[in-house]
């Protein structure tokens, strides 16, 4: 049996067992209306169907339907009436017919019998959860009137190292592990080397965030990949201060936390910032209380972003005077960010792409 | 860095909990990473920084301490029990490369009983996660766990000639290392060698040849400094990272080196061994005095928060920095030779931050100001097609940038793959050239866990080599496959059962260049590898393709298990939007009602409806204002190589209401013209007018 007979085969069987079932004018109406109607009727879709049959196939799968027209037509004209419930009211039955438009055009009503049948389903796609956060993440930066640029992976040894202050073969490279294309050619480790470009280019003031794919030579596991995704900001202007960097990520890390978040900001070593900050933010999981603590292993911290004043070298690489000028910079990895807010505890989970992951992030 | 506290004492002046220390060290910045109770010691983890190899031994760290805690470090004697002989006498230093080695100390010490460690200093030995090994060997690592300083005993008998070389390696030299490697030198690496052979990787490993061993009588200890970036790339070349190379690549205190020594001299003697007579150091490159300007005002301007005089110079002088006045407010300060990471102004007011504390330093907002935005058209793009996709029902996906040999050849996309000179494995050795390899990964993920129907897309670069280097490029991939929507009661049968088609992907293309003003589009036919042939389509956007759409290959379904029916669109997004779109330009609502006619035309089959649209269009129709599409069909009525094509068409004047005859009239001219081109023929009872629905 066809495709298309086995169809045919099982709306008859549907037919009568609607028709079995019909207890009421309105529910018999419904039927006729559910296989004859002009517009939405089985019987008129099947015909609309017909036409795209392939040619040899068309005229018996024709007979099929005009036969299954003929059988239904006459079951519904032969029903006896005289055994229906009364007639739902006339209101009602008003509403189910088939009305017409100003422009003739056919519409049908669906019966507004049972309010409580679900209502229609639009499917819509949703945005992947790292864009959803690079966006938020965005957006606090834009209401404080930063630019947004984007660089690129493919860099020089320049720009992502030498320009930021890190002397060739220097061991504070070991922290950032590169995966090299050709010698002076690698996979941009961070988002930094855009501060480089931008700073080249335009004087400051500067605000900007560069969100952006960033590499690192790392083998795959729950918190390490060799690829992920982070922002960087950057801002430098004249009576720039670590005050207003301590100010801006506070503000920044408690539009995303939440106003209770427990932040530390503490000394750290970059090549690039000189002083140079961490922020930590209090544990999510224990709030410092468990000393077994798998997330913040008992410390009751964990580590956000890496910051601070834009090393007075990397100033003057840039033709920018540190004594007139300064800055601040930060940077921060999305998923890192995103798994502590919400308790993700594999990285992975961003990059298998599972639609029943990704998809609930839009009601976030 | 492991630091034990108990070894911490032996430089505190004041007794220390390991708490007070965990808090005072996180306060400036050393972050405790793990904590550890053994034998009535705390072991604390430290992290260090790659600028601070003085931090790598407990004095540095206790000097650290004592600045946070306003503590007084000890002074720690080291008496030697001395010899008649100078050490000169008896062993002859010379360096060749002075840039590889700018100070080399030796000390000889005779008489030593070598043997299991005292209980004390093993238990210093096992704090560090070492085994001890004998007292001399114990205590060369008791100095650099102390000190950060490496030293290194050799045992003189073994040193032919009683001459210590520091040289560069020669040809075809080698070295069987402590460790039992046999190692092959190289020209660039630095050796300690006898007058006839290597003995040593300098800075890195001794050689088993002339190490210590229970027979040794007489010692030779070197405590030297080396070059970073000798030690680094030799350390690399050899494949070894140990405790004493890992501190000479990040900088040995130089002014340290004759004080390590004498420091194991005088533990030696506690094992009978006796000295010689002044250490041997050869200084050839002393490095310059250190200075640097410090301004009270410059601390404000950076920190945002004026520290006050007294603290800035306590800081200072906690930390051994000593500061001359210059004028009010403006120091000179002098660097000690164990921070190497002080060379400039904003280095000291880092100090000055970590001792005022970074907690109190204040919060504020910078300023409101008004900052020239920086336009991105590439972004503003992208942030009009994903809504859109969005709205068809794609879901966005994002996938790593990595491909391998195999996966390129399967999608044949013609370009050359960047590699990865140093990848992680060979699954991710090269750089994607197609964003739908990704895309068919992520189907293939969904499809074996149940979800059979999906659109997905990825916006994001692909890399690729040509004559001009590497290169990346933005590029969108969209990917359908499976039934259009869930069931759901309020669909008819036949809705239920559609799939996801060609025409769908092709309509969200449609729309995405729609929005983007990238008009008129059109399309070609095309063959790719990737696609089956006859079912793809380029996108040409002013006589360039821009991308194109269709079925993929049968090959492709195997290679990922995918069932055949699976659609896909790859479109150059930087080549596009490299393009002028079409401006904008907003027209008046029309006034003035339209009629709207519906046409059916019978056409021979081989006309393309492309070539029908583009025809219209050139006839100049000016009250035509929309043409649609909105039936075909073919069937048993029409002859077998013609189809149906109903058209709608809209006719709308500006200015006043259209009268019935200019309709028919322009109605006339666009039968003709399609009958001259194309040979259409109206259809019998082939034309309503959708107001009256007469014929």
């Amino acid at each position: 049996m066809s495709h298309f007979e086995s169809r045919i085969d099982e709306l008859r069987r549907t037919f009568d067992g609607a028709l079995a079932g019909v207890k009421d004018a309105q529910a018999l109406e419904d039927l006729r209306n559910e296989f004859l109607s002009r517009k939405r009727g089985h019987l008129t879709l099947l015909f609309d169907e017909l036409k795209s049959l392939p040619a040899e196939e068309k005229p018996s799968a024709g007979k099929l339907v005009n036969e299954l027209k003929g059988y239904v037509q006459g079951k519904l004209d032969g029903f006896d009436k005289g055994a229906l419930a009364a007639p739902a009211s006339k209101k009602l039955k008003a509403q189910i017919k088939e009305t017409s438009d100003a422009a003739g055009r056919l519409s049908v009503e669906r019966p507004l019998e049972d309010l409580t049948l679900p209502g229609e389903k639009i499917a819509w796609g949703s945005p992947h959860p790292l864009m959803l956060f690079q966006e938020e993440i965005e957006n606090v930066f834009l209401a404080m009137g930063f630019s947004i640029a984007e660089g690129p992976e493919i860099e020089t040894d320049y720009y992502n190292f030498e320009a930021l202050n890190f002397p060739p073969h220097h061991p504070a490279r070991d922290s950032w592990d590169t995966l090299y294309l050709e010698d002076d050619l690698l996979l941009r480790t961070h988002t930094s080397p855009m501060q480089i470009r931008v700073m080249e280019k335009t004087k400051p003031p500067i605000r900007i965030i560069i969100p952006g794919k960033v590499y690192r030579r790392e083998a795959i596991d729950p918190t390490h990949l060799p690829m992920f995704c982070q922002v960087e900001g950057l801002l430098v202007d004249e009576g720039v201060t670590l005050a207003h960097l301590k100010g801006t990520l506070e503000y920044f890390i408690r539009s995303l936390f939440g106003e209770k978040i427990e932040t530390r900001f503490r000394p750290s070593f970059f090549p690039f910032t000189e002083p140079s900050a961490e922020f930590d933010i209090g544990c999510t999981i224990c709030h410092g209380s468990d000393k077994a603590c798998p997330v913040c292993e008992g410390t009751g911290w964990k580590e956000l972003l890496g910051s601070g004043m834009v090393d007075p070298q990397v100033l003057k690489n840039v033709n920018i005077d540190p004594e007139k000028y300064s800055g601040w910079a930060f940077g921060l990895g999305i998923e890192r960010t995103a798994m502590l807010r919400y308790q993700i505890t594999d990285m992975r989970t961003f990059y298998e792409n599972d639609l029943r992951f990704t998809r609930q992030f839009r009601l976030k | 860095m492991r630091i034990s506290i108990d070894w911490l004492r032996e430089y505190l002046d004041g007794d220390v909990s390991a708490q007070t220390a965990v808090e005072a060290l996180e306060r400036i910045g050393l972050m405790v990473e793990g904590r550890e109770e053994k034998d009535g010691d705390t072991i604390l983890e430290v992290e260090t920084y790659s600028n601070r190899p003085d931090t790598l031994g407990h004095q540095g760290m206790a000097r650290e301490l004592a600045a946070a805690l306003g503590l007084r470090l000890k002074e720690r004697n080291w008496p030697l029990s001395e010899l008649g002989v100078r050490t000169a006498d008896l062993v002859d230093v010379q360096i060749l490369d002075a840039d590889l080695c700018p100070r080399y100390c030796g000390l000889v010490v005779k008489g030593v009983k070598v043997g299991p460690s005292p209980a004390w200093l093993q238990k210093r030995i096992q704090a560090m996660g070492l085994n001890p090994i004998n007292n001399v060997v114990d205590i060369t690592n008791y100095v650099l766990f102390s000190t950060s300083q490496p030293i290194h005993a050799f045992d003189l008998d073994k040193v032919a000639g009683a001459r210590v070389i520091i040289r560069r390696a020669k040809k075809g030299e080698k070295l069987i290392c402590l460790d039992g490697t046999d190692l092959g030198l190289t020209l660039e690496m630095l050796v300690i060698a006898d007058e006839a052979k290597p003995i040593a990787l300098a800075g890195v490993i001794g050689g088993q040849f002339s190490a210590v061993t229970e027979a040794t009588k007489d010692i030779f200890i070197e405590s030297a400094c080396f070059n970073p970036v000798s030690i680094r790339l030799t350390r690399k070349a050899a494949g070894f990272q140990t405790d004493a190379s890992y501190r000479f690549e990040r900088g040995a205190d130089i002014g340290f080196a004759p004080q390590a020594a004498q420091m194991a001299a005088s533990l030696l003697s506690q094992f009978g061994g006796r000295s010689t007579r002044e250490v041997v150091d050869i200084f050839p490159l002393p490095p310059k005095k250190k200075e640097i300007i410090l301004r009270q005002r410059r601390v404000a301007e950076l920190l945002g928060v004026a520290v006050e005089e007294a603290l800035i110079l306590k800081t200072l002088a906690d930390l051994e920095l000593a500061a001359e006045p210059q004028q009010p407010g403006v120091w000179r300060v002098k660097v000690p030779s164990w921070r190497v990471d002080l060379d400039r102004e904003a280095d000291l007011i880092e100090e000055v931050a970590r001792y005022f504390g970074y907690d109190k330093i204040p919060s504020v907002i910078p300023p409101l100001q008004v900052v020239a935005p920086i336009v991105d058209k590439c972004r503003e793009r992208i942030a009009r097609v994903r809504p859109l996709l969005f709205h068809y029902g794609f879901d966005e996906v994002v996938n790593f940038s990595f491909s391998e040999p195999d996966r390129e050849r399967l999608l044949a996309t013609g370009l050359i793959p960047v590699e990865i000179r140093n990848p992680i494995s060979a699954r991710a050795s090269l750089l994607r050239t197609s964003i739908l390899g990704g895309l068919l990964e992520t189907a293939a993920w969904n499809k074996n866990r149940g979800q059979d129907a999906l659109q997905i897309f990825e916006a994001g670069n692909i890399y690729f080599r040509d004559e001009g280097g590497c290169q990346e490029r933005l590029g969108l991939g969209l990917l359908s496959m499976g039934l259009r929507e869930e069931p759901h009661w309020t669909r008819t049968e036949l809705e239920k059962s559609r799939e996801l088609d060609f025409f769908h992907l092709k309509g969200a293309c449609e729309a995405l260049f729609h929005e983007l003003r990238y008009e008129p589009l059109s399309f070609e036919k095309t063959e790719h590898p990737c696609y089956e042939p006859g079912t793809s389509l380029a996108m040409v956007y002013r006589e360039e393709p821009v991308g194109r759409l269709g079925r993929l290959a049968s090959r492709l379904m195997e290679a990922f298990d995918l069932k055949p029916g699976v659609w896909a669109a790859d479109i150059d997004l930087e080549l596009l939007f490299g393009k002028q779109p079409k401006p904008f330009s907003y027209e008046a609502v029309a006034k003035y009602p339209s009629i709207v006619r519906d046409i059916s035309l019978l056409v021979p089959r081989n006309v393309a409806y492309q070539d029908i649209r583009k025809a219209l269009e050139k006839i100049p129709l000016p009250i035509l204002e929309e043409t649609r599409l909105i039936s075909r069909y073919e069937g048993e009525s029409i002859p077998k190589d013609k189809v149906s094509l109903t058209f709608r068409f809209s006719y709308r004047h500006p200015q006043r209401t259209l009268l019935t005859e200019e309709v028919d009239r322009t109605e006339q001219q666009v039968l003709a013209q399609l009958k001259r081109a194309f040979g259409a023929q109206l259809r019998e009872g082939g034309k309503i007018d959708n107001r009256t629905g007469k014929n």
